[in-house]
C-alpha cells in the first residue's frame, strides 16, 4: 500500500472518530440536562420528602444547574426574592405516584405568599383535569383557626382541597412548594423550615 | 526526532479528545441560551414584536405555559431588544403581590423588585445598556448585562374573582422603545 493511501485511510478514520466522539459526547451532555427529573438532582435533601435550591436564576449556579433549570423550570426567581421546595417522594420516602392518595399538611408559612404545585414529572407541566386545578395557594387553601391546613392529592375526586394527580396509574408527579418573600425569621432557617407532611393514604 | 505517522497520530488523537471533552462544555453552555431565543421568540410573537408586553389573561393552569409554570401567577411578559435604545415600562403595581424581574440571555434573574420594595405602586423602569443615552429619560434605570432578554411581571391571583381586577392592571401597564 503507498503512503498517499496510508494517509487517505488515516484521514478517513480521525474523521470518523471524531464525528462519533462529537454525537457521543453531545448525547451525553444531553442526557445530563434534559432527563426526568435531572433539574433536581443538584438540590439539597432536606428530609425525606423534601428537595431545595437556592441557585434557581442565580449567577452562582454551575452551567449544569442552570441548564437543567431553563430547561425544566425556566426564568424562575433568584433567591432574593423565592424560593422552591420540592417533592418527589412522600414522608418514607417513597416515589409519589397517580395510583395511591396521599394526605398533605402543613401549618402556615411566615412568608408573603406561598404555593403548592403538582406537576407531571414526565412532561414537567401540569396535569389536565376537569377542574382545572394544579394548585393551591396560601390564600385560596382552607385552614383552620390555627392557620393548619390539609390537601389531598388524589387521582379520584375529593370532598375538600382536592388536587388531582394523573388518571393514568403508575404515573411519576412532583410537588412544588413556592415561597415568595419569605420573613427574616424564615430565611434565616432555610431549608429548615416547617415545611408541609405528605404522608401516602392508600394505593 | 518524531516520525511523522507518530505525529500525524497524536495530533488525531488530541483531536479526538478535544472533540470529547469540549462539546458537553459547549452543549451545556449554550441551552439556556437557546431556550431563552426561543421563549423570547413566543412572546414577541405574541406580543406583535419586540419591546412589546403579552398579557396571560386567563386563572390557573395554562398548557400552553412553560415548564413547571406557577399557575398562582398571572404573567405579563416582554421578550426585548436593547440594540436599538433604551425601553421604557410603566404602570401600576398590584396589592396581593407584584413583582418585575428581568433575564439576561443566560437566563440569570438579573434583577427582581416587588411592590413592597417599590413602595409607591406607580412604576417607571428604563432598561437599557450600560453606557446607552439616557437624557430626557425619566425613571428608574436598570442596566441589562446583554442586549437581548426577558421581562416578566407576576400578579398573584388568589383564584378567578381576581381577575377583573388584574385585566384592569394590565390595561394600565405600558412597554414599549423609550
Amino acid at each position: 500500500m503507498g503512503r498517499k493511501t496510508q494517509l487517505a485511510g488515516l484521514t478517513v478514520g480521525v474523521i470518523f472518530l471524531t464525528g462519533a466522539s462529537f454525537w457521543a459526547a453531545r448525547a451525553y451532555a444531553i442526557s445530563q440536562i434534559t432527563g426526568q427529573d435531572v433539574i433536581f438532582e443538584t438540590f439539597e435533601r432536606v428530609d425525606e420528602t423534601w428537595l431545595y435550591s437556592d441557585k434557581i436564576g442565580a449567577a452562582a449556579a454551575s452551567e449544569v444547574e442552570r441548564a437543567r433549570v431553563a430547561i425544566g423550570g425556566p426564568l424562575g426567581l433568584s433567591s432574593k426574592e423565592a424560593v422552591y421546595f420540592v417533592s418527589v417522594t412522600d414522608n418514607e420516602g417513597n416515589p409519589l405516584r397517580s395510583n395511591c392518595t396521599y394526605r398533605v399538611s402543613g401549618r402556615p408559612i411566615d412568608t408573603r405568599w406561598w404555593s403548592l404545585a403538582l406537576y407531571d414529572s414526565e412532561t414537567q407541566h401540569y396535569v389536565p383535569n376537569a377542574q382545572n386545578r394544579s394548585s393551591w395557594n396560601s390564600v385560596s387553601v382552607p385552614r383552620s383557626d390555627t392557620g393548619e391546613w390539609v390537601i389531598t392529592v388524589s387521582a379520584t375526586p375529593q370532598d375538600e382541597a382536592w388536587l388531582p394527580s394523573q388518571q393514568t396509574p403508575e404515573k411519576a408527579f412532583e410537588l412544588m412548594l413556592r415561597v415568595y418573600n419569605p420573613s427574616q425569621t424564615t430565611r434565616a432557617a432555610l431549608p429548615q423550615i416547617d415545611l408541609p407532611k405528605v404522608e401516602r393514604v392508600s394505593c | 526526532m518524531l516520525s511523522r505517522p507518530i505525529v500525524y497520530g497524536a495530533l488525531s488523537l488530541a483531536l479526538v479528545i478535544a472533540v470529547a471533552v469540549g462539546t458537553p462544555a459547549f452543549v451545556i453552555r449554550q441551552a439556556p441560551m437557546k431556550v431563552m431565543s426561543t421563549i423570547e421568540g413566543r412572546i414577541a410573537g405574541a406580543a406583535g414584536g419586540w419591546n412589546a408586553c403579552y398579557h396571560n389573561e386567563v386563572y390557573g393552569p395554562r398548557m400552553e405555559a412553560a415548564r413547571r409554570a406557577n399557575p398562582d401567577s398571572i404573567i405579563s411578559s416582554m421578550a426585548y431588544d436593547l440594540s436599538d435604545g433604551p425601553v421604557r415600562i410603566s404602570g401600576v403595581t398590584w396589592p396581593r403581590y407584584w413583582s418585575i424581574s428581568f433575564y439576561q440571555q443566560n437566563s440569570d434573574n438579573f434583577f427582581v423588585r416587588n411592590d413592597l420594595e417599590l413602595g409607591d405602586p406607580n412604576f417607571t423602569f428604563i432598561l437599557l445598556l450600560d453606557g446607552q443615552d439616557t437624557d430626557g429619560l425619566a425613571g428608574e434605570e436598570i442596566i441589562s448585562p446583554t442586549a437581548k432578554g426577558i421581562m416578566l411581571i407576576r400578579r398573584f391571583a388568589a383564584d378567578n374573582s381576581d381577575m377583573p381586577g388584574i385585566l384592569a392592571n394590565q390595561k394600565a401597564l405600558s412597554c414599549g422603545p423609550a
